[in-house]
């Protein structure tokens, strides 16, 4: 078959557009890149102790000023500080959540995917009842059996999010279980372990990308839901979902407690969300998730 | 809790148009122009069997439907009469005579006799009843044999005459009529309570200033003006109307509309309650008869160092806690709360000293490395106030840990021994003496009960053992003063502050007056004309 030149140059457009990362993708790794240089650098981007009363505005909130940008909150705390230190926070969590997440998900779909039959029947309809939990009730039951702390927070999180990949993965692995590639390879002997490891997952790998980039903000969402409710990280640790849930008393007479952490959720969801669905509308254009 | 708050929230609002009418009276055959005072409620009301209720909206009621011998005042907690319009206490405090007032009825017409306060207090003493007053009233002669069921009556109660009661006591109690003070021991017609049995609750007759109209579970609960009172000029209400199942939330909305007379004031609304001028004048406020402390495991290490449990009196700033509640409490020195009799306002506690805290830790040979743990309810103000003991604590080396958890979790952890060594607690006093904290929270007995820090100290209890039995009161208090101080220099709690109730009162609502002790009586409220008066 021969190409003819405008064939050519369309099949180098199509690679160029596919190379070159969109508006929605720069935007959101710009806000990525800025959340994760707030978060390394809190030591010393921080103008104070987020935990010590720096300033006297017990039980009266202090508005932004000079030296406090953001104000200061009913226990005399910087909010800036708490704010730069809590970004810290979110990400740690929302990170090793995500971790927790992909390594449930992605087993739990390859299994279910690649063995099919019994396993996928056991492992899927595990998945569905999961699923028929709500979220964050899910959440709050685990928590609060197992005490708040960083470790069961994340845990906790990931274990009730990882239904999501798991059925996508599982998805991609039925099909690639199909394709010549891995029945040639299982025809020249290889076994289970090689064929997941070596021929499927790493054409799964751009997916898994693309919702461990995705499912960051839900689980920064939810770390703030359960900061909020009371149940996160235990104080003083500075938690953007904490902060709002400590500003609704003072909600009328000092609303920028609750505004600024509010943003800063804001934008970091914010972040990810443009960042996954950039690269997914480069990369797959009229696949969804 | 906040979203299932703003649900429930919701809901409310889509049922208050189907309750509603509150206004329209007319099921209820008010006359034109009543004076009615609205209230509002989230629950509902327990009981209305005075044998039954020991709880604050139960007694609200409970005390406007019945009389007991002896009440307290309006405003303290000083006795008064009620159907007694005398009475004596013999010098051994184990002898007491009542003379009652002549001129009381039920509301079914009949007079108010000896009879029935007798009947009452072995009513709550029989098994069957399941009263909660039991065990105030099992010191009276005869009492035991009672309950037991070897005896029908209780032989320790006389009733020479039907206006003469007279309690006869094992042994000396000296607050025994703040036990006859309690709605256990009201006036209650035995003809309605035998013939309604456990649905008295629903058909109450009393002799006190209000009687029941109406009260539909969950919905509403009206009072009306009972007009054979004793005391013809009172009360000076037409009716109470309390609307239950209203949220908080919903609650200081309708204040706010003017459909409520009173109301609660939400956490998240008191900041700018107290910055408005307009609503903090409207404000009533009263120091309840309770102290809010942290306690320390005197058995655990190192808190078996009393250098330790002094250090940590020295580092917390309680002027800031004050901040932090907005004034919602009073800072303590010591374990007593002003108001209660006994109060002694010449002690001075512990300053804020850190320097002296870090020589008293260093002296203990406390390390750098001391993180206690700090025990507390998962509420989000007793949250903020330990992160402002957790932020002092950091002041003198101490990094605190909290650890929230809920309220029946941690009532159960403190009582195990060497299981929590520091804990944030309040107490609130059931009489007005002194013996009702120092006895109850500090003996040695009381291990394992109510003495949640593990304390003792030989000569403490000797004092307190001492104090009991003493009806003379200036004897009485100086022997618990001195307990008091013994205990304070031993440090087994940090007391922090004594909290203040605020509530919010419309400014056409007349006397209104907050008890320290009991729920606000309405007898003597009265409302002056006012926009928002039933069409």
């Amino acid at each position: 078959m021969h190409f003819t030149r405008g064939s050519i140059r369309a099949f180098a457009s199509v690679i160029s557009a596919r190379l070159k990362p969109n508006l929605m993708e720069v935007a959101g790794a710009l806000m990525v890149a800025l959340l994760a240089a707030t978060a390394i650098g809190a030591p010393y981007l921080a103008p104070y102790d987020p935990a010590a009363a720096v300033a006297n505005s017990f039980g009266d909130p202090a508005p932004p000023s000079r030296a406090f940008p953001l104000g200061t909150d009913e226990l005399g705390r910087d909010v800036l500080s708490r704010l730069i230190w809590g970004a810290r926070i979110s990400l740690e969590v929302g990170l090793a959540a995500m971790a927790v997440t992909l390594a449930i998900g992605v087993i739990v779909g390859l299994l279910a995917g690649f063995f099919g039959g019994l396993t996928d029947f056991v492992l899927m309809r595990l998945t569905d009842i999961m699923l028929s939990f709500p979220t964050l009730l899910l959440a709050m039951a685990f928590v609060t059996v197992l005490h708040p702390s960083l470790l069961t927070i994340l845990l906790v999180i990931g274990l009730v999010s990882w239904t999501g990949v798991a059925r996508v993965v599982r998805a991609e692995t039925l099909s690639l279980a199909q394709r010549d590639f891995v029945t040639a390879a299982r025809s020249l002997g290889a076994g289970p372990a090689r064929l997941i490891a070596i021929h499927i997952l790493p054409n799964v790998m751009p997916l898994i990308v693309v919702m461990a980039v995705l499912g960051t903000s839900s689980t920064l969402l939810l770390d703030a839901g359960l900061s909020f409710l009371g149940l996160g990280v235990p104080p003083p640790t500075p938690s953007w979902g904490r902060m709002i849930e400590e500003a609704t008393t003072y909600f009328r007479t000092a609303p920028w407690l609750a505004v600024f952490p509010g943003l800063a959720i804001f934008s970091a969801v914010l972040g990810f969300n443009l960042l996954g669905y950039g690269y997914l509308r480069r990369t797959a254009p009229r696949r969804s998730l | 809790m906040g979203l299932l708050r703003f649900s429930s929230l919701s809901a409310l609002l889509l049922l208050v148009p189907l309750l509603g009418c509150g206004r329209g009276n007319d099921a209820l055959q008010l006359p034109p122009n009543a004076r009615i005072l609205h209230l509002a409620s989230l629950d509902d009301i327990p009981t209305l069997d005075p044998a039954a209720g020991y709880d604050t909206a139960s007694w609200t009621f409970e005390q406007m439907i019945f009389d007991t011998l002896v009440r307290y005042s309006d405003a303290g907690v000083d006795l008064v009469p009620d159907l007694a319009t005398s009475w004596q206490e013999s010098a051994d405090a184990r002898t007491f005579t009542f003379h009652l007032r002549r001129n009381a009825t039920f509301t079914n017409g009949r007079a108010v006799t000896s009879a029935d306060l007798r009947y009452e207090i072995e009513r709550v003493l029989t098994p069957a009843t399941r009263s909660k007053g039991i065990e105030y009233y099992r010191d009276i002669i005869g009492a035991e044999a009672f309950v037991a069921g070897r005896a029908s009556t209780v032989s320790g109660i006389e009733t020479p005459d039907p206006w003469t009661i007279i309690f006869h006591l094992a042994a000396a109690d000296p607050i025994f009529l703040d036990k006859l003070a309690m709605p256990f021991a009201a006036a209650v017609p035995r003809e309605a309570a035998q013939k309604w049995g456990d649905d008295f609750s629903r058909h109450v007759i009393g002799s006190g200033p209000f009687m029941l109209r109406q009260w539909r579970s969950g919905q509403q609960i009206v009072l009306v003006r009972n007009p054979h009172y004793f005391d013809p000029s009172l009360p000076r209400l037409d009716a109470i109307v309390m609307q239950l199942g209203v949220d908080p939330e919903l609650e200081w909305l309708k204040f706010q509309a003017g459909d409520l007379d009173i109301s609660a004031i939400p956490p998240a609304e008191f900041p700018y309650v107290m910055k408005t001028p307009r609503l903090r004048n409207l404000t009533l406020h009263i120091t309840t008869l309770s102290t809010d402390y942290l306690g320390m495991n005197c058995r655990m290490k190192p808190f078996d160092d009393v250098r330790v449990r002094q250090a940590f009196n020295y580092a917390i700033r309680k002027p800031k806690l004050i901040a932090i509640l907005n004034g919602r409490g009073v800072a303590a020195s010591g374990i007593l709360p002003p108001g209660l009799p006994g109060y002694d306002p010449g002690i001075r506690g512990y300053p804020f000293d850190p320097a002296k805290a870090r020589a008293l830790l260093e002296a203990a040979g406390v390390g750098r490395n001391f993180a206690p743990t700090l025990w507390l309810r998962a509420d989000q103000q007793e949250i903020t106030l330990a992160e402002s003991v957790q932020q002092d604590l950091a002041q003198v080396g101490v990094h605190l840990i909290l650890k929230p958890v809920a309220w029946s979790a941690l009532l159960e952890a403190i009582r195990q021994p060497h299981t929590v060594e520091f804990f944030s607690l309040g107490w609130e006093a059931d009489f007005p003496d002194p013996q009702n904290f120092l006895e109850v929270l500090f003996a040695r007995r009381q291990w394992g009960s109510n003495n949640d820090s593990f304390y003792a100290n030989p000569r403490v209890d000797q004092l307190l053992d001492e104090a009991a039995p003493l009806s003379d009161r200036a004897r009485r208090y100086a022997l618990y003063d001195e307990a008091q101080q013994l205990i304070l220099g031993d440090a087994p709690w940090v007391v922090l502050y004594y909290p203040v109730t605020y509530v919010i009162r419309q400014p056409w609502v007349h006397n209104y007056i907050l008890n320290p002790l009991r729920p606000t009586r309405f007898d003597r409220v009265w409302l002056a004309p006012h926009p928002h008066e039933t069409p």
